[in-house]
């Protein structure tokens, strides 16, 4: 069975948080990250791969691929026992694999960075960063400094939390 | 001592057989039937991928293959291997594959990053066999 579309809430610091504001999850409508690659799949990538956000905002995970499926999954001890690149306290959030046009969502709502992969494209560089908040928001997390066991091809694609607060939106050709 | 030599030689031989004794009439058209299975029911994959059409392969095979690429049609149109190159820089050889059909119009061979069921970075490479191929298997 492959549902048309999947979705989920990551609910970090729990329920009651997301309750508590439910304006700010309200006004925070989804952002989307595309997940992409050329028709004979030589580059894959997230669009995109950089992304500032406000705590409670919600992403929609869109696979825009023709000719391949695709995850998007939050590096997390709980999610196949990979480091953790996430904020403390921050729940996780895997796709599973979306065939093209199918999305998710998560909603993140602990501040700092998050990073996360594409399960089979992990070793070809297929990773994105999140930043929700500021350095200046109360709790915020900065990224991970620990590689772990991920891939280098994987740490060097990571584009820098300073770039992304510049900028807002990311783009593979603005890391370029 | 001879006699083990000789029947490890002749298994030998008929596996290399085995593996290239394609060219059949059952594979022209899907489904080529068993061993082959449709990839799209073993890993989470398109049914039908622009560039390569309906993957078939023998679970056996992987990663390499032959995978066996049908257009919308059915009709055979491409064998294409898949090797990660790691497993290349490390030594590892794929030799004796077999082959969907003898005739072979063209060859592609590229990069891939990776997908379900080869999620490291590999070679596809890609064996027309008839002049049209390419462009039924892209549409």
């Amino acid at each position: 069975m492959r549902p048309a579309r999947r979705s989920a809430l990551a609910l970090g610091g729990g329920l009651l948080a997301a309750l508590a504001a439910p304006r700010l999850l309200l006004a925070n409508g989804p952002e989307v990250i595309g997940m992409r690659g050329t028709a004979r799949g030589e580059h894959v990538w997230f669009a995109p791969v950089g992304l500032a956000v406000a705590p409670g905002t919600t992403l929609r995970f869109v696979n825009d691929d023709a000719g391949n499926s695709h995850t998007a999954t939050a590096y997390h001890p709980a999610i196949l026992d990979r480091p953790r690149r996430i904020p403390r306290g921050a729940e996780p959030w895997d796709s599973g694999f979306l065939l093209p046009g199918e999305s998710f969502e998560a909603t993140l709502t602990v501040p700092g960075v998050y990073d996360y992969h594409c399960q089979p494209h992990e070793f070809g560089g297929m990773v994105g960063r999140i930043v929700v908040g500021t350095p200046g928001t109360p709790g915020w997390q900065p990224a991970s400094r620990e590689p772990g066991d991920i891939p280098p091809e994987a740490l060097a694609a990571f584009p820098p939390v300073g770039a992304i607060l510049r900028a807002g939106r990311l783009h593979r050709e603005d890391m370029a | 001592m001879f006699r083990k030599i000789a029947l490890v030689s002749a298994a030998t031989m008929l596996g290399a057989c085995a593996a290239v004794a394609h060219d059949e009439p059952a594979l022209m058209q899907a489904p080529p039937g068993a061993p082959y299975q449709q990839v799209s029911e073993l890993v989470p994959l398109p049914d039908y991928i622009p560039g390569l059409g309906a993957l078939w392969v023998d679970p056996a095979t992987l990663p390499a293959g032959p995978f066996l690429a049908y257009d919308r049609d059915g009709r055979l149109s491409a064998t294409v291997y898949m090797t990660p190159l790691e497993a290349l820089r490390n030594g590892t050889a794929y030799d004796g594959l077999g082959i969907g059909a003898h005739n072979v119009s063209s060859v592609d061979v590229y990069h891939n990053a990776g997908h379900p069921g080869v999620d490291v970075p590999h070679a596809h490479v890609v064996l027309f066999h008839d002049e049209g191929a390419r462009a039924r298997l892209a549409e």
